[in-house]
């Protein structure tokens, strides 16, 4: 059912007659009057698509906002949509928060400026697409495709229907990431040779997922969960409640393994690092086993490499990066502490608390919705790195050196490479 | 000092108040035995004649079946085609068939795609167009003119997509004419396509044709995101410098 036949927004309503004929009475918070409040020309009116445990830390920060109204959840868990709506009504004191578990429906509300999408890896792309072709600006979470191929389409779609997009990459807006960069980025650590990006421990999450299924289960109602919409795009195979908790993760199906988790973080603050948000490594070398410690060693073109590895690391907390320069270098992760080379220590002030990093990103993409420039983590970028991830997991997958041209987006001479770019989404999807 | 950090895969610190799950539902601690019969790793290591046999073996399960598909995605070639395109009308399978023809570069795929044209119906013929799209096949312009006037709108919509994709003059006529004709969702379906097409056109060369399609498709009757899009478009190509001058 499309709701936008029946449902007025709110430059609709202010054209109609129904509002000249309307007695003028206008409540303050409406022009903005009240202390802190926000006239509901300047509020962006939000909607979200599968909200769970990721989901609600992203909904929270932007609830924050007070230029935000969040306005409807879809998902395929009754429980989800129910939860989600409950945490909504109380935040605003009202019973107003739309439910649904069709994604289109949502999506063809007129109202709805953007959408916060959360779901599993496996929607991500293809969401992020159908909210571009209904006009809507998307924040999703990473990692944001699980191919190649999705990574391109993702760029196209934005860069078609001039949408703002920003991933959840919101280590570029925290601050002692962003200072890390800039160090790098300003030549203080000389000519960058080495770029390092922490993965997820194998041991905890393998580079390869597994293709194994887990043991049948009777599948729950549609109106409690959704199977054949929950996979989405994904192959079919039997349903166990395992997956539909959030432990979906090391499945090839649903997941693109270590490399792609913290990859989408770490490997793009190396690509923003080396001012190579415009494209991706040239030359992939995987070493190590699917156990751990594992790496694939990556070249750009301007000859800086790019480490991707799981081990090695000062301890400065998860999804640690360090970067090399012939005068320098500094490391810096989670725990928000940076270590540095003698000569930079001078630069390294006190660290903001990590945890900035998230509220940080929702305003840059709050403010982008606005002005229409594009935020830090935006579709190309985000497709970019995610190529790179890609690329360095398909290597080592297939446990060879290979090489990328990123202009014609293709391994050079390796068919079995290049036939893993892509997979054929089930039926009726497609991007 | 070396540390090997186990954390959460999401990579965050802190996690908030989750929306609450009832305690019958929450995930166990440790996942579920694989059982033996959904254990993949003897058949990805499997080479293509093996795999083919196995996709021919009326006693296999669908799970080796399945996973067979998957693996010659990456390893088959064009004698693996007719036991792929066997799989295309199984309901059950017809997804993994496409998963293992989609990416196999020799020209026997598309032959196969195209022909289960004529023997699926459905979701399964959705996905068939849609693969057939995925691939840029030109020779399935002609069928897929025709399923643009399906009574099924689905199967409609993937025709569009498709056409799309393949791009070229002839789908891009078909495309404008089709926007004259469809309504609704199957509209707005053939108006995205028509963006996708005259894309392909500039990319082949085809500017005025592309710059023209995007000029009907700013038409007020045109959904709004698509007639947006097409200006966003022409303001791009006309503005580029790489554009002809």
């Amino acid at each position: 059912m499309s709701h936008t036949s029946v449902l007025v927004n709110r430059r609709q309503f202010l054209k109609s007659g129904a509002s000249a004929a309307t007695p003028l009475i206008v409540p303050s918070s409406v022009l903005g009057r009240q202390a802190g409040a926000v006239p509901p020309s300047d509020r962006i009116v939000l909607g979200g698509i599968g909200i769970g445990n990721r989901g609600a830390y992203d909904l929270q920060a932007f609830l924050q906002q007070r230029d935000v109204q969040f306005v409807a959840v879809c998902d395929v868990r009754e429980e989800r949509r129910e939860a989600v709506k409950s945490m909504v009504d109380k935040h605003y004191g009202n019973r107003d928060c739309a439910v649904y578990s069709e994604h289109y429906e949502l999506l063809a509300r007129g109202d709805i400026d953007a959408v916060l999408i959360a779901t599993g890896d496996r929607w991500h792309a293809l969401l992020s697409i159908h909210a571009a072709q209904h006009g809507k600006d998307v924040y999703c979470e990473k990692p944001c495709s699980m191919t190649i191929a999705e990574s391109q389409a993702l760029a196209e779609a934005f860069r078609r229907y001039g949408r703002i997009y920003q991933a959840g990459c919101q280590r570029r807006n925290g601050g002692n990431f962003v200072l890390a960069v800039e160090l790098a980025r300003s030549g203080k650590l000389g000519k960058l040779r080495t770029l390092h990006a922490q993965t997820v421990d194998a041991r905890s999450m393998p580079p390869v997922p597994s293709h194994d299924w887990l043991p049948a289960e009777p599948e729950p109602s549609k109106l409690v969960v959704d199977w054949d919409r929950w996979l989405g795009p994904c192959p079919w195979r039997p349903y166990n409640h395992f997956y539909v908790q959030g432990r979906w993760r090391n499945y090839f199906d649903f997941h693109g393994g270590s490399i792609l988790e913290w990859g989408s973080h770490t490997a793009d603050l190396c690509q923003w690092a080396n001012d190579s948000d415009h494209t991706q490594p040239i030359e992939y070398v995987p070493e190590g086993s699917n156990r751990g410690p594992f790496a694939v060693r990556c070249r750009y073109a301007n000859g800086v490499m790019l480490v991707l590895r799981d081990s090695g690391w000062l301890g400065l907390g998860s999804c640690s990066v360090r970067f090399e320069g012939d005068e320098g270098w500094v490391e810096t992760g989670d725990t928000s502490k940076m270590e540095a080379s003698e000569n930079l220590r001078e630069f390294l002030h006190p660290p903001s608390d990590y945890r900035t990093a998230l509220p940080n990103h929702v305003r840059d993409f709050l403010n982008c919705v606005k002005s229409r420039s594009q935020p830090r983590a935006n579709a190309q970028a985000a497709a970019n790195t995610h190529i790179a991830c890609h690329a360095a997991y398909i290597a080592f997958q297939l446990g060879r050196k290979l090489t990328w041209d990123p202009v014609k987006a293709e391994f050079v001479g390796d068919e079995e490479a290049n036939r893993m770019r892509s997979r054929a989404m089930r039926e009726p999807w497609r991007i | 000092m070396q540390s090997r950090q186990r954390t959460s895969t999401n990579g965050s610190q802190q996690q908030p108040q989750a929306p609450r799950a009832a305690p019958a539902q929450k995930a166990a601690a440790r996942p579920p035995e694989i059982p033996p019969e959904f254990k993949a790793d003897a058949i990805l290591s499997s080479d293509a004649p093996a795999l083919i046999q196995l996709l021919k073996d009326p006693q296999a399960s669908v799970f080796q079946k399945a996973k067979a598909c998957q693996r010659l995605a990456v390893i088959g070639g064009k004698d693996a085609v007719p036991a792929l395109a066997a799989l295309l009308t199984d309901p059950q399978l017809a997804h993994y068939a496409r998963f293992g023809l989609e990416p196999i570069p020799d020209p026997a795929a598309d032959d196969a795609l195209r022909d289960a044209l004529k023997k699926v119906k459905g979701k399964l013929l959705v996905g068939v167009i849609n693969s057939l799209g995925w691939r840029r096949d030109a020779k399935a312009v002609d069928a897929l003119a025709k399923l643009l006037d399906s009574t099924d709108p689905e199967v409609a919509q993937a025709a569009a997509a498709a056409l799309g994709r393949i791009s070229g003059l002839r789908a891009a006529k078909l495309l404008e004419d089709g926007l004259k004709r469809t309504k609704g969702p199957v509209r707005s379906a053939v108006a995205a396509a028509s963006l996708v097409c005259a894309e392909g056109l500039l990319a082949q060369g085809e500017r005025e044709r592309g710059l023209a399609l995007y000029q009907t498709l700013m038409r007020p009757d045109v959904p709004k995101p698509v007639r947006l899009a097409a200006m966003h478009c022409t303001f791009a190509a006309e503005t580029s410098l790489r554009r002809q001058r």
